[in-house]
């Protein structure tokens, strides 16, 4: 399957001359003065890492900064430093929303780190800037291609515009349905396994007058990883775009899966939704006031911890009509490497760490990742934690086939964002059809589409 | 003879003239090339990129453009609506903004028990960081953990609601926010002012007979008259320019609804990387901005002139 369908100032202070005067040594001296702390000054804004004495000092930047979540990235980089005594690791969260700014401003102040935490969504913007290391060789040098999951390394690679490696494929979320099991078993209903399950436990569950609600649908920002998850595997349509490069967001079954979609919104929902992101919806499944909730594996340590094991359950998004099982959400969650850096080798065995079983180990069950490491993914904690079961379990199926993103088009964050947002709160309102909607859409990633295709490489 | 035709070498005296002479910009040079290098680049940057295609996700598409990023803003909705919304917005919230911190300023400019501490209250949100001024409301308007919720709790209203989701309300939710922060400004500006009004003009009034609202268009009204002009263009100024609140509370939704210019900037600039266009736009509200302001100045001067 090829790309293109797949997916001092000088004033004087001491004077030799008659008062009042400047000589030319005092103005050259302050000026160099003035020079020098503003150069210091500017320089201090950006990391310094570098090595000393042997020891090295890298740069972390973290792009995900929930608490839990950073807590774990600390222990892990001080697993790292236990086990490589000659390389420290200095870790910076950056704001979720803004990261990408502070990182672009860094990358044209030069002021880059040694390492980043990268979402695969974010990769297209960074090597367009030519700010990330490709990372093939080191990949292949390390033994890394039998270690670690293929199509997670193919995930990654597919998120790069030249289809090179820099995101390390080690660790990737999956898109899973959470559902409360008490409130299943309450009522008598057993674990869906169709949509039509499903669409019943929405409405069974639904109950207004006491807060609860059936589902939660994410319409605020970020709603087209929901959408996605809810839409294509309903309608069976595996890849984004057609042989010819048409994007299929305007299929007739992908419209029919999304009226279904919408339908649910106002009646199985929260008139809430309308603007809820991830942080409102998950806190509304968490306190108690949604039955069911579309969202990534990662979110299970977090949910778990609000209501317990019990109490929360997941399963993948169900069959299509055509019998297909449409896997969605891959996207993987690793590290990069700045071209800037100076300490490169360090840094790789930073990234090497994570990969490699001890590392993968650790951050794939902390953060509730599927493990990329193939030898992680066998061991025996895996299938105590039931979403990332589910999740590989259906890998398995003879019918599943991942729905890749098409991460790789520079446009695809703007469109989905800034574009389709609107236009999609409107369709909620009932101010925009759907079929207007989605051919709207459609149309912006054809033209991105052709766009990159026509592109140098 | 021709010895004398040569320029004489300067004296001391002379290179002494030159050198006092200069010393006055010397003493300013520091703000100069401060204001250079902060102001005068980064506004002169603006302009030339927005004569510019620059997408830092597209390099190879990038080069001059000449005006073709102003006349794609002649056909962009987006760019008429998030205009057409930040005007609204600056006049809603200013002319609310300060009618209540007049009332306010009137209010505890009042001798009465306990006044220090009514006046440290009322001040108080404009010492609040903006940061956790929007935090604030957005617990207060989630529907999960917020206000809405516990209404519902109490019989009052339904569950899974928001203020902030309901197209109807939205505005004046956010609106609601933004005069939480902005009526200490206008209170403590116009506080300032009334207690320079010789008190000899009130009682002179009382015993012409003047009733309380004669007092304050004769006497107060003509002695913060420029505090108010000043206060207000500095307020629509920097409402013109709200990013945060608008951003952290509703990003510009639902639907665009709340999208002002700034926002807009910031969506195509930052988000979407386009930062030829997104200079265009910033160009665009530059000039808006200057317009009103100077139409707003000289017709306040003229009024002021009149008076």
């Amino acid at each position: 399957m090829t790309r293109s369908t797949r997916h001092t100032s000088s004033i004087p202070t001491t004077t030799t001359s008659s008062p009042g005067t400047i000589t030319r040594r005092s103005f050259a001296l302050g000026a160099a003065a003035l020079a020098a702390g503003l150069t210091t000054g500017l320089s201090g804004c950006g990391g310094d890492s570098g090595s000393a004495g042997g020891k090295v000092t890298l740069h972390l930047w973290d792009t995900d900064t929930r608490p839990e979540r950073t807590a774990n990235l600390k222990q892990l980089i001080a697993m790292f430093e236990k086990a490589n005594p000659g390389i420290t690791i200095k870790y910076l969260g950056l704001p979720s929303d803004q990261y990408m700014q502070k990182i672009s401003t860094a990358i044209a102040t030069r002021a880059t780190p040694d390492l980043l935490t990268p979402k695969a969504s974010d990769i297209a913007a960074l090597v367009a800037q030519n700010a990330l290391e490709p990372l093939d060789e080191r990949f292949q040098a390390g033994g890394f291609a039998d270690q670690i999951s293929t199509a997670m390394t193919d995930s990654s690679k597919a998120a790069a515009p030249d289809g090179a490696l820099y995101l390390t494929p080690a660790t990737s979320l999956a898109d899973v349905i959470y559902y409360r099991a008490d409130w299943f078993a309450a009522e008598g209903l057993k674990e869906p396994t169709t949509w039509d399950d499903f669409h019943a436990a929405a409405t069974t569950l639904n109950n207004p007058a006491k807060g609860r609600f059936g589902y939660t649908l994410r319409g605020g920002n970020g709603f087209f990883s929901q959408f996605v998850e809810m839409v294509y595997p309903r309608a069976g349509v595996e890849t984004f775009f057609t042989e010819a490069g048409v994007s299929t967001l305007n299929d007739p079954a992908i419209v029919a899966a999304t009226q279904e979609y919408v339908a649910m919104f106002g009646k199985q929902t929260a008139a809430s939704d309308l603007t809820a992101d991830f942080k409102t919806m998950v806190a509304q499944f968490g306190a108690g006031g949604a039955a069911m909730l579309s969202h990534s594996i990662g979110s299970y340590p977090t949910l778990t911890q609000q209501l317990g094991s019990d109490a929360v359950k997941a399963v993948v998004p169900f069959p299509a009509a055509n019998g297909q099982n449409i896997l969605t959400g891959r996207m993987t969650t690793g590290f990069a490497m700045f071209r800037a850096s100076k300490n490169k080798e360090a840094a790789w065995k930073f990234l090497a760490y994570t990969m490699g079983q001890e590392g993968n180990s650790f951050w794939a069950q902390k953060s509730g990742y599927l493990p990329g490491n193939k030898a992680v993914a066998a061991e025996a904690w895996v299938p105590k934690n039931q979403p990332m079961q589910a999740a590989l379990a259906a890998e398995k199926l003879p019918t599943a086939a991942v729905l890749e993103q098409p991460f790789y088009l520079p446009e695809f964050s703007a469109i989905t964002t800034t574009a389709l947002l609107p236009e999609w709160q409107r369709v909620l309102q009932g101010k925009l059809q759907v079929p207007e909607f989605l051919s709207a859409a459609a149309a912006k990633l054809t033209e991105a589409q052709a766009t990159y295709a026509k592109a140098p490489k | 003879m021709s010895a004398t035709l040569l320029p004489a070498a300067p004296t001391g005296a002379a290179r002494r003239r030159v050198l006092r002479a200069s010393y006055p910009y010397l003493l300013i040079a520091p703000a100069a090339l401060i204001t250079l290098v902060f102001l005068i680049y980064p506004v002169g940057s603006v302009f030339w990129y927005s004569l510019q295609h620059s997408n830092i996700l597209r390099p190879l598409d990038d080069g001059f453009a000449g005006l073709d990023n102003f006349r794609r803003m002649f056909t962009d909705e987006k760019f008429w609506d998030s205009l057409r919304f930040s005007i609204k917005w600056v006049v809603v919230e200013v002319s609310l903004q300060f009618v209540f911190g007049l009332c306010l300023a009137l209010l505890i400019n009042r001798t009465f028990v306990g006044r220090g501490l009514v006046r440290s209250l009322v001040f108080s949100p404009w010492a609040v960081s903006g940061i956790l001024t929007t935090t604030t409301w957005i617990l207060l308007y989630n529907p999960s953990t917020g206000v809405g919720k516990y209404l519902a709790d109490a019989g009052i209203g339904s569950y899974g609601t928001s203020l902030l989701a309901n197209p109807d309300t939205t505005f004046w939710a956010v609106v609601l926010a933004e005069m939480w922060k902005g009526i200490p400004f206008f209170a403590i500006l116009i506080l300032a002012d009334l207690q320079s009004v010789p008190l000899d003009l009130y009682e002179a009034a009382e015993v012409d007979g003047a009733g309380t609202f004669q007092k304050f268009l004769s006497i107060t009204w003509p002695h913060i008259r420029r505090a108010v002009v000043i206060a207000t263009l500095l307020r629509a100024v920097w409402e013109f320019n709200n990013v945060d609140l608008l951003y952290t509370l509703t990003a510009g939704g639902p639907a665009g609804a709340t999208t002002t210019l700034p926002l807009y900037v910031a969506q195509t600039a930052i988000h979407d990387r386009d930062f030829g266009y997104g200079s265009a736009l910033t160009v665009a509200a530059f000039i808006v901005l200057t317009l009103a302001s100077l139409i707003y100045l000289r017709f306040n001067h003229e009024k002021g002139d009149e008076q």
